[in-house]
Formats: C-alpha cells, sequence, structure tokens
C-alpha cells in the first residue's frame, strides 16, 4: 500500500521520469500518536498493528518501563512504557498498544492515543538540534495540516539497550 | 552451504555419507583383521559410487582413486580375502583409512570451492602397489617384480606411471644384490635424502659396506635425490637374505617410513611382452565386469535405502514449531470459556480426548525426529584412539557404552569435538607412554578409554574416563603458577587444581604434539559444552587415570511443568526438577543471622527462596500459612521455593523469550522462557539451577 503511494507521488511531480529512479525519494507515511501533549511519529513501514485489548504479563528483573510481555498470536512481543522510558510519570488509565517491527525486533509501545497517519515530504523532517537531550527522537518535522509538530521516534534507539 | 548448488551439496553429502559408512566397516574390519564377503560388497559398491558420482562432478583425480581402489576390492571380491595374504593386511587397511582421509579433505576443498589437489601420483602408486601385491602373492613369490613390467603403451596413463617407476629400478637392479628393500617416506615430511642416509647408516650397523647398495647413491650429498626417493622410494638392495631380515626391523623404526617392500630380484625375463601382457590382462576385465555387479549391488542399495530419507533440519523445526501450536489450540479448544453452561458435553468430551490422544502422539512423532543416537559420533572416536595407538604406540582400546542413546541432532552435532578434544588428551597424556610403566603399576598393558553416554530424562551425561597416570597435582599447579593463573602462595584444593586444566591457555605436556597440547583443548572443551548449556568436571586420581564428566541439558521444545501463581503472575517448573512439595507453618522455618531462611526436610536443612522477594512482584502471599513450599533440585542444587499456590501440571510449549527482553540478562535471573497457557496468558518457565545461583550470588 504504501509503495502505492509512492508511486503516485512520483508519477505526480515527474511524469517524465522512467520508473529507473528509486520511488522512496519523495515521502514518507507516518503514525502519530500522542504521550501527553507530544506528537510523536513512527514511519508507518515499521507499524505492524495497533491493539485496545490486550493482556501484559508481568516479567521480573526488567527495567520498569518494560511492563512485560504479551502474546500476539502466538509471538511473544515486550511491551514499553513509553512514557517511562521518556522520563515521563506513569498513567494508569487504558491505553493502546502499538506494536512495531523494526529490524526484525518487534516491541509494542504503550502510548495515550493514536493521532492520525500522514504523508511528510522527505525534505521537510529535519534533524533534531545536535544540543536537544529529547531521548529516542532522531528527527522532527511540521505538520502540514499546522496541527503542529511531529518528533520522529528513533527506532533504532528504541530496540537498543541502555540500562 | 555457501552454494545454491543443489547438485553439488547432494553430492557432497552423498559422498561424506559414503564416507562415514566406510569408514565403520573399515574400522569392524580391522578388529577382526579381514572383510567379510559383505564388507567386500559394501566397500566395492561405495567406491563405485563416489567413483560414478565424482565422475559426473568431474572431479577426475577422486574418479582415478575410486577407480583404482575399486578395481583392488574387485580382485578382494573375486579371490575372497584369502588373496590378500596376513602382512599385506595392515597395508590394506591403512591404505583404506588414508583413502578416506584423502576423500575428505577433497570434498572439504569442493564444499569451501577450493581447487582439488591434482598431485595424486604418489597415492595412486602406494594403491597400485598394494594392488599388484594382492595380484602376484597368489600365483608365485617369485612374480611379485611381475609389477614392474616394461610401460604397456596401451594402459591407463596413472598405472602406466606407476609401472614405469618400478622398472627404471629393476632393470638397475643387480643381480650380485637380489635381495631388495624398498622404502617409501611419509608424504611430505621433507627432506627424504637425509632419512634414507639415516636407514642407511642403521643398516650399516649390522652390515658390513660391502654386502649392500643403496639407491640413489648419493643421498647424503645430493638434496635432489628426494624427489626421487618420493616418486620410487629409496631401494635397498642386500647380497644375503638374512641381512634383509635384520633391515627390515632398523628400517621399521626409522623415523616418517610409511611403508617398505621386500622384492626379490629376478633377472630381466627373456620375454618382457608376457608379463606385460599379463599385467592388463587382470585389468581389462576389472573395467568390463565392474559396471556389471555394481548395478546389482546398486540395486540391492536402493532397497536398503527406501526406508531412510534426508530432511531439511528448517523442516524438522517447522514442524515441531505447528505441532507446538496445536497442542495450545488443543488445550484452548477443550478448555474454551464458552463452553460453560452447556449441558450435555459427552460427545465433545469423548472426541476432545480422543484428540488430545492423538496430538500426544503427534508431539511424541515430531520429537523423535530430531532425535539421533550418539553412535556415530562415537564411532568416529574409533578412529581416533586408532591412529593415535598406532602413531604414538601406545596400544589402548576404545570403550563404548550406551552408543545407542538418542539426543537432539543440534547436540549431536557440537559434542562431537569436545569429545574429540577428551580422547586425544587422554591418549597423549593420560595413557602411560611405555606398556611397561603400565606393568609396573599393576594395570593391563593394553590401556583403556571408556566413553558413555546415559540419558536421565532432563539431561545427558558423557562420560569419557581413562585408566592411565590421571593428573598430577604438582605438575599441574606449578604450571598454573608458571602461567599465571594461580598464586603461589594459597593452598589449592584437589578440585581447584583439576580446574585449571580447564582454563584457557593451560597445557601440561611439554612438548607439543600432533594431537593434542597446543595449549588449547580443554578450555575449548568447557566452552563447547557450556554454550549447550552443559557443565564439564574432571576427577582424577593419580595414578589411576582420569574422569571428564559432560551433562548436558536436554532442550525439549515441549516439558511437562507445574503452574505455580504468585500473585497475579504465573511461573512454570519443570517436573523433574520438583522433589515434593508441602504445606508448612511459620514456625517450621528456621532463621539464620543474615535473614535467611531455611526449611529442614528429612534431616537436612535446604534454603527457602521466595520467589515473591526475589522478583520483587507486585503481589503475592507473605505468610507462609498463605502459601505452599516446594522442594526443588537442579543438580548439585537443591532448595526451597515458596510461591502462593500450586495451579496444576500441565505439558507446555518452551517459547524463548524475546531477544529484546534476553539482552537484559534475564536468563541468570533463572528464566528461560516462557509459555503460552491454555487461556491466551503467559507463563514464565523458571531454571531452576540458575535461580538458585542468582538468589546466592547476589
Amino acid at each position: 500500500m504504501n509503495a502505492v503511494v509512492q508511486e503516485e507521488v512520483l508519477f505526480a511531480r515527474e511524469p517524465d521520469e522512467t520508473t529507473v529512479e528509486e520511488p522512496v525519494s519523495a515521502s514518507r507515511k507516518y503514525l502519530i500518536f500522542l504521550i501527553d501533549d507530544l506528537r510523536l511519529g513512527v514511519d508507518a513501514e515499521y507499524v505492524v498493528e495497533i491493539l485496545n485489548a490486550y493482556s501484559v504479563t508481568y516479567l521480573p528483573m526488567m527495567p520498569d518501563y518494560i511492563r512485560g510481555i504479551f502474546n500476539m498470536r502466538g509471538q511473544i512481543i515486550p511491551v514499553m512504557d513509553i512514557r517511562l522510558r521518556l522520563g515521563k510519570p506513569a498513567m494508569d488509565q487504558d491505553r493502546l498498544l502499538v506494536v512495531l517491527n523494526y529490524a526484525g525486533t518487534s516491541i509494542g509501545i504503550l502510548v495515550d492515543a493514536v493521532d492520525q497517519m500522514i504523508d511528510i515530504p522527505n525534505e521537510t523532517v529535519l534533524p533534531m538540534p545536535a544540543q536537544s537531550s529529547q531521548k529516542l527522537v532522531s528527527s522532527m518535522c511540521n505538520i502540514p495540516d499546522g496541527s503542529g509538530t511531529m518528533l520522529v521516534l528513533d527506532c533504532e534507539e528504541l530496540v537498543q539497550h541502555d540500562y | 552451504m555457501s552454494s545454491g548448488n543443489d547438485i553439488l551439496d547432494m553430492y557432497i553429502y552423498e559422498t561424506n555419507t559414503l564416507l562415514e559408512q566406510l569408514e565403520t566397516i573399515v574400522l569392524d574390519a580391522e578388529k577382526v583383521d579381514t572383510f567379510s564377503q559383505d564388507n567386500v560388497n559394501e566397500i566395492f559398491r561405495i567406491m563405485h559410487t563416489i567413483k560414478g558420482s565424482s565422475a559426473m562432478m568431474e572431479f577426475n583425480t577422486l574418479t582415478t582413486i575410486a577407480h583404482r581402489i575399486e578395481d583392488m576390492f574387485f580382485l578382494i571380491r573375486e579371490g575372497t580375502m584369502d588373496v590378500v595374504s596376513e602382512e599385506n593386511r595392515p597395508a590394506l587397511f591403512d591404505l583404506l583409512f588414508q583413502s578416506i582421509d584423502y576423500f575428505r579433505g577433497e570434498m572439504e576443498k569442493v564444499e569451501a570451492e577450493q581447487p582439488l589437489d591434482e598431485n595424486i601420483d604418489s597415492f595412486l602408486s602406494n594403491i597400485n602397489s598394494l594392488i599388484s601385491k594382492i595380484k602376484g602373492e597368489p600365483a608365485a613369490e617369485a612374480e611379485a617384480p611381475a609389477a614392474a613390467p616394461p610401460p604397456a603403451p596401451a594402459q591407463a596413463p596413472a598405472p602406466a606411471q606407476e609401472a614405469a617407476a618400478p622398472a627404471s629400478t629393476s632393470s638397475s637392479g643387480n643381480p650380485d644384490f637380489p635381495f631388495q628393500l624398498r622404502v617409501f617416506f611419509d608424504e611430505g615430511c621433507g627432506m627424504e635424502n637425509l632419512r634414507a642416509f639415516m636407514v642407511v647408516t642403521s643398516v650399516r650397523d649390522f652390515c658390513a659396506e660391502s654386502d649392500f647398495l643403496f639407491e640413489p647413491a648419493a643421498v647424503e650429498t645430493d638434496a635432489s635425490t628426494a624427489e626421487r626417493i618420493i616418486d620410487e622410494g629409496f631401494l635397498l638392495q642386500f647380497r644375503r637374505a638374512e641381512d634383509r631380515e635384520k633391515a627390515i626391523p632398523a628400517v621399521r623404526s626409522a623415523g616418517s617410513v610409511y611403508s617398505y617392500q621386500p622384492h626379490d630380484y629376478v633377472p630381466a625375463p627373456p620375454e618382457p611382452e608376457v608379463p606385460a601382457a599379463a599385467e592388463p590382462a587382470p585389468a581389462a576385465p576389472v573395467q568390463k565386469a565392474a559396471p556389471a555387479p555394481a548395478a546389482g549391488g546398486g540395486a540391492s542399495a536402493q532397497h536398503q535405502k527406501e526406508s531412510l530419507i534426508s530432511v531439511n533440519l528448517s523442516k524438522l523445526d517447522q514442524l515441531s514449531a505447528l505441532v507446538g501450536e496445536i497442542v495450545i489450540t488443543e488445550a484452548m479448544v477443550t478448555g474454551s470459556p464458552d463452553l460453560k453452561g452447556l449441558g450435555n458435553l459427552d460427545a465433545f468430551s469423548k472426541s476432545a480426548r480422543q484428540l488430545r490422544k492423538l496430538t500426544d502422539e503427534l508431539q511424541d512423532v515430531s520429537m523423535s525426529l530430531r532425535m539421533i543416537p550418539v553412535s556415530n559420533t562415537f564411532q568416529k572416536m574409533n578412529r581416533i584412539v586408532r591412529d593415535m595407538t598406532k602413531k604414538l604406540k601406545r596400544p589402548a582400546k576404545l570403550t563404548l557404552i550406551g552408543e545407542d542413546t538418542e539426543v537432539d541432532k543440534t547436540i549431536v552435532d557440537s559434542i562431537g569435538d569436545p569429545i574429540m578434544h577428551m580422547i586425544r588428551n587422554s591418549m597423549d597424556h593420560g595413557i602411560e607412554e611405555t606398556e611397561q610403566e603400565r606393568i609396573d603399576a599393576g594395570k593391563d598393558p593394553v590401556g583403556e578409554i571408556i566413553l558413555s553416554a546415559q540419558d536421565t530424562g532432563s539431561e545427558v551425561i558423557i562420560t569419557i574416563q581413562d585408566d592411565g597416570r590421571g593428573v598430577n597435582d604438582e605438575a599441574v599447579l606449578k604450571k598454573a603458577i608458571k602461567n599465571g593463573l594461580a598464586s603461589p602462595d594459597y593452598e589449592y584444593s584437589h578440585k581447584e587444581i583439576l580446574n585449571f586444566l580447564l582454563m584457557p591457555g593451560f597445557s601440561t605436556n611439554v612438548e607439543v604434539t600432533e594431537f593434542s597440547g597446543r595449549g588449547v583443548g580443554m578450555d575449548v572443551v568447557k566452552s563447547g559444552v557450556e554454550s549447550l548449556g552443559g557443565t564439564v568436571t574432571i576427577t582424577s586420581e593419580q595414578g589411576q587415570g582420569m574422569t571428564t564428566i559432560m551433562r548436558i541439558p536436554l532442550t525439549m521444545a515441549i516439558m511437562d511443568g507445574m503452574e505455580v501463581a504468585v500473585g497475579s503472575s504465573i511461573f512454570t517448573i519443570p517436573i523433574n526438577n520438583i522433589l515434593s512439595s508441602m504445606k508448612i507453618s511459620s514456625k517450621d522455618i528456621i532463621h539464620d543471622s543474615v535473614n535467611g531462611e531455611m526449611f529442614k526436610i528429612r534431616d537436612n536443612y535446604y534454603p527457602i527462596i521466595r520467589a515473591k522477594d526475589f522478583y520483587r512482584l507486585p503481589s503475592g502471599a507473605d505468610e507462609v500459612e498463605d502459601g505452599i513450599l516446594m522442594w526443588l533440585e537442579s543438580g548439585d542444587r537443591s532448595y526451597c521455593l515458596f510461591v502462593d499456590e500450586l495451579l496444576g501440571e500441565q505439558q507446555i510449549v518452551v517459547k524463548p523469550l524475546p531477544s529484546y527482553v534476553n539482552n537484559f540478562d534475564i536468563k541468570n535471573s533463572g528464566i528461560t522462557g516462557c509459555s503460552i497457557l491454555g487461556d491466551g496468558n503467559i507463563s514464565i518457565i523458571l531454571d531452576v539451577g540458575n535461580l538458585h545461583a542468582a538468589a546466592y550470588s547476589a
């Protein structure tokens, strides 16, 4: 689905170009979710699914931001509370679980709410200022509909370990 | 395998399997010093197959060698084993082992896509000379030099070459020195001319110089003679037969001598055509006759083979994963909450029981598919002991116990190297250097190594036991201090000293030998076994030998476990680790000075680990009366685990934890995996041994 969209964009912009050019360069789809008032985006390519009913099994001896593991159709997936991971206070209400798969590692992240799916042209995504101490964010951009700024979640950092 | 070439993969696989078969046959046959007719047929068939498939793959050198060995076994098949006289038999066995090694080496090269060894002439001439010996002897002793007719132009190039070599020397034979001895040195030993000269020197000790000649004569001074010796051997010619008899032991004890052949010089036959014609004559029927019986042999082999197929391991993995899912789903269906409140379920229950029975059977079968006996790995050790007995000249035998123990394929693949290291170590360092030493120590002059496998249900125990010198504590300690592994000021116990043996960079042998003592070895054994999750222990009594015990846990995809609850968490404890469970009251608990708790069972005190506290679980029973105590044991660790309640025994499918989670070193806290319960929830599988280790190291 993703590829189709990208191809359309490509043809719209450069109708005389043959398909030799890689169709990736134009734009990417992002899933935007909310943590408090922060808008975090993650490349839709990594999103496996969004769940609102799940049961997490507590796994001892893990850092507090790992809530445990859950069973997604026979696959065991760790659940990370992204609030705690980003250093925000925990929240008790029911939340959504976004399952990501990045480079073969599956991980579920608990988010407050999912905002929207949106196409963002690649050139508008800018790197984070070097002096920013924001964790787990690789770049940022303005959301085209004017609803604010999106921070792009760094999936690579997410699946890595720092204790 | 790297190449995507299926035919090549198949060829390598098939050839290696055949070589394994061949090795087993030859090893068994060597013990009784003869081949049965069945064996001969089998070897003939194996060589024929290798020849055929090598030719198809265009590995010409392999084809040629296999062809010659096939020829040789054709002779043996026709005339039974009687055609091979007693003194030629060791040579025959050696040659077969040599060719097995040769083919294996070439297979590795094929696999690694390296060019094959093109220089097979010397190996080929070894085979040919043995063939001519086999051929020559039944006819008449005097016909032996018939192996040296002038080259017959019609012959195949390879045999011609071999024929040419002795021919040139036999023509230079001296009628005054008719008793010849041709000596061949080990392939690639180097400096053959000087080695030859050393042989001459030792012969001079008992034989006057005027009584023997040697050829090439300039061995002492001319290094280029080495090549001629490699090709043709080093020829000693004696005036008297008894001198030659004396020379044989001298030659035998000389270094790097591969083989020697006595010849009696016969003046060149007046009609050289006769032996020349005689030579190709037996060869011709070989070629004609070969395909026919081989086709017969091939057909019968087809019958034997039909019951076996080889399957890709990944397919088996897929199958066991599927079976695991079926077991879970079955539990989900039969335990479905929707069934509650439905009235008459008799028919359903009956079918559910039947389904359960079938899934159980399916599970057993799918598990057994991955199980193979250790016998193949064990048999390989026979060969190592055999080779080392010959090389080191220390008589020893290998006794195998429990070869038919079946373990998972991955374990079988990985235990080969550790076992081999320990066997070599026992042969090299363990068994006494001389028979006399053993006799003096009141032991059987023939050393014994016992290799045994035992399946205890939860682990495989592999024991390697030798009755050699045992470990010299002092020498080990001295070495350990020298290598900086031990401190000179400290008193080490016997057990601690033995542990030094397993450390990296430790080797007690002063000299580095071909087989072991490169300073690697024992620690490789340790790391190899540990990578399988197992342990290695060494026990030794000086003068009594050494015993190495490798314990390897059976990793099972499906196991019986006891579900226990602690607060809202569910844990699974392997049934094999549970000794008993009991309700106790708080006054039964004994407290020690560091807040530890203990419980007395049958005159022994065992520490108590509270699962809730250890895992810092958010909920669970704190009062001893509200929970239950489980007495667990793993290896030599025995303790009690306090949990809330037992939920019941269940067959579970072990799933690994996600790698992300594993990176948090959770394995060392006694959590090995998880399992999906019938209701879709997850239980955490505990490793009883690791849990104890974690609780008492922290």
